[in-house]
């Protein structure tokens, strides 16, 4: 069930209530069933399977790993455990496109390819715990982890309602001790949980899906735009995908807090980055530390001896893994491609370019980081084109014609049609970005928590907010939710 | 107890003028020390002592100390 419908509403404080009134021993029980029906009530039973079947095989494994005499058969169970989890992802997320590139690879060498094409299954939260279940496996190998013995504990660590559908992707170092923990009534932390809540949804429902009126009408038919708008919309969209996404992460951390759990942090200010490499340890940052630890660092490690070639093709495989996660189509694999790029392409000018600015003496200066914020945003943003446009031909349209303007200048669009929100509500959001970590928030949380009503003025007004401005006529569904 | 050739090899590798390496020094703790000059510091160690890491040693290491006390049982 998506965070911003009513039904979760309902489900969250019945399943505190529950949790709350039965015994300590029991509370994971509630939490996992909780989850479970969680899972069940997005309508797709095979899901639930999925889900049991990581559990049950991760579970397996990493018991049989810890078990296992010599290095070499702890080895073997390693890579069967992570083969087992990649084949039911693959299987799941993949199969229509592998089936529908090999049947047009097999036409082009004029093979006879008479296959029926293959259904896409719904694989909502498979990429997600399935990263979990690796890196737990990964962990207990490395011996910073010991395997879980008690399954209810394992499979609610997978299965955690806040992060079931769209992550975090927690380490089990980070989850398990805490679901252990003894459950000690928190009012603060109830209070915050619920705020945090609203706030992601206020994100999700106000800013993000609002953008998205706007986008989506450019992209969704891109040949009938050119120049400014093209341009417009793709910023827009990297508005829109963040607010989304960090929005949906505050719902699930402010849930998760209800509970005394304290989930990973998975945004940082992003587009403040001054490189596309300080943009991943903003952006998705648990899923940028899993790539990190367990690609590219090992990668990195194996390719040493041909130094900055080695960590080049390291980064640019890394990311092109990160593209094809994120779904089965050539577009994430050219825009993960194109990270993988920006970052290779900084190991070799960033020496170089240090020196430059500390001979310029301009290494400290203001302008020097606007503009290189400036460069990275609009590297991101491009890279954008590539993830949210419907196929390729879209994307090459639109990224030759962005500042092509022979169907006439069409600034006009953006303040005709009553789009002038689209303007107000970029500038909010980039005031809202650029003051995410200055002191002035400090400040402001301060005052928030002294005073009485100052807190429920806030309260109010963002309630008021997502019902005045929320966008409901829409199928709003998480973006991340397909990935 | 970090002996002076690995701090210094450390420290060049870095391009750092001082940092006091103690057992429990780990690589945030140090500035510049990330996922991308790590990987020097290594090279840089196997090279001046002549020595190969497996994969697996270097990733499970915590600290300086660790580091330390791996190089040593390779020599």
């Amino acid at each position: 069930m998506p965070f911003n419908s009513l039904k979760y509403l309902l489900f969250l404080p019945v399943v505190y209530l529950v949790f709350y009134f039965v015994g300590e021993r029991a509370r994971w029980g509630v939490l996992l069933a909780a989850s479970l029906l969680f899972y069940a009530a997005l309508n797709v039973p095979y899901l639930l399977v999925v889900l049991i079947l990581v559990a049950i095989t991760t579970y397996g494994f990493g018991i049989w790993m810890n078990q296992a005499g010599t290095p070499k058969r702890k080895r073997i169970l390693l890579w069967g455990g992570i083969g087992a989890n990649l084949l039911i992802l693959v299987v799941m997320k993949y199969l229509p496109f592998l089936s529908e590139n090999l049947k047009a690879l097999s036409e082009m060498l004029s093979m006879d390819a008479r296959t029926q094409p293959v259904k896409a299954f719904v694989a909502i939260g498979i990429s997600y715990y399935v990263f979990q279940a690796i890196s737990y496996l990964v962990d207990i190998h490395l011996e910073i982890e010991k395997p879980e013995r008690h399954f209810g504990y394992f499979a609610l660590y997978l299965a955690f309602f806040p992060k079931l559908l769209q992550g975090p992707i927690e380490r089990a170092s980070d989850l398990i001790p805490q679901l252990k923990t003894r459950y000690k009534f928190n009012y603060d932390n109830i209070r915050f949980g619920m705020l945090l809540f609203t706030w992601g949804l206020f994100k999700k429902v106000v800013i993000a899906d609002r953008l998205g009126l706007y986008v989506d009408a450019v992209y969704n038919d891109v040949h009938a735009f050119s120049g400014l708008p093209l341009l417009l919309a793709t910023y827009a969209y990297a508005f829109q995908i963040y607010m989304d996404f960090s929005g949906y992460t505050d719902m699930a951390l402010g849930s998760a807090r209800i509970f005394n759990i304290n989930l990973t942090q998975n945004f940082d200010s992003p587009y403040v980055a001054t490189s596309v490499i300080d943009f991943w340890r903003r952006w998705h940052i648990t899923f940028s530390r899993w790539i990190l630890d367990y690609i590219f660092k090992p990668l990195q490690m194996q390719w040493r001896n041909w130094e900055k070639g080695g960590t080049a093709a390291a980064l640019i495989v890394t990311f092109l893994v990160s593209g094809i996660w994120h779904g089965a189509s050539w577009g994430f694999v050219i825009w993960g491609g194109l990270h993988g790029l920006y970052m290779a392409c900084s190991i070799y000018y960033k020496p170089s370019q240090k020196k430059l600015h500390k001979t310029l003496g301009i290494e400290k200066n203001k302008f020097l980081k606007v503009w290189q914020v400036f460069i990275t945003f609009n590297l991101v943003s491009f890279a954008w084109v590539f993830f949210r446009a419907t196929n390729l031909d879209d994307a090459v349209y639109l990224v030759t014609n962005i500042l092509n303007s022979t169907k006439g200048f069409s600034s006009g669009f953006i303040l005709s049609q009553g789009r002038y929100e689209l303007v107000a509500l970029i500038a909010a959001t980039l005031v809202y970005i650029l003051t995410s970590n200055s002191m002035k928030t400090r400040t402001a949380i301060d005052m928030y928590n002294r005073f009485f009503v100052i807190r429920h003025l806030a309260y109010c007004s963002l309630v008021i907010f997502i019902l005045l401005f929320g966008v409901y006529t829409i199928d709003s569904k998480f973006l991340y939710f397909k990935f | 107890m970090i002996s002076e050739r690995l701090k210094r090899i450390i420290l060049e590798a870095l391009q750092l003028e001082d940092f006091d390496m103690q057992d429990d020094t780990t690589a945030n703790m140090v500035p510049g020390w990330d996922s991308l000059s790590h990987i020097k510091v290594i090279v840089a160690i196997e090279e001046s002592y002549g020595i190969r890491f497996k994969t697996l040693e270097v990733i499970r290491l915590k600290n300086v100390g660790q580091l330390q006390r791996l190089i040593d049982a390779k020599k």
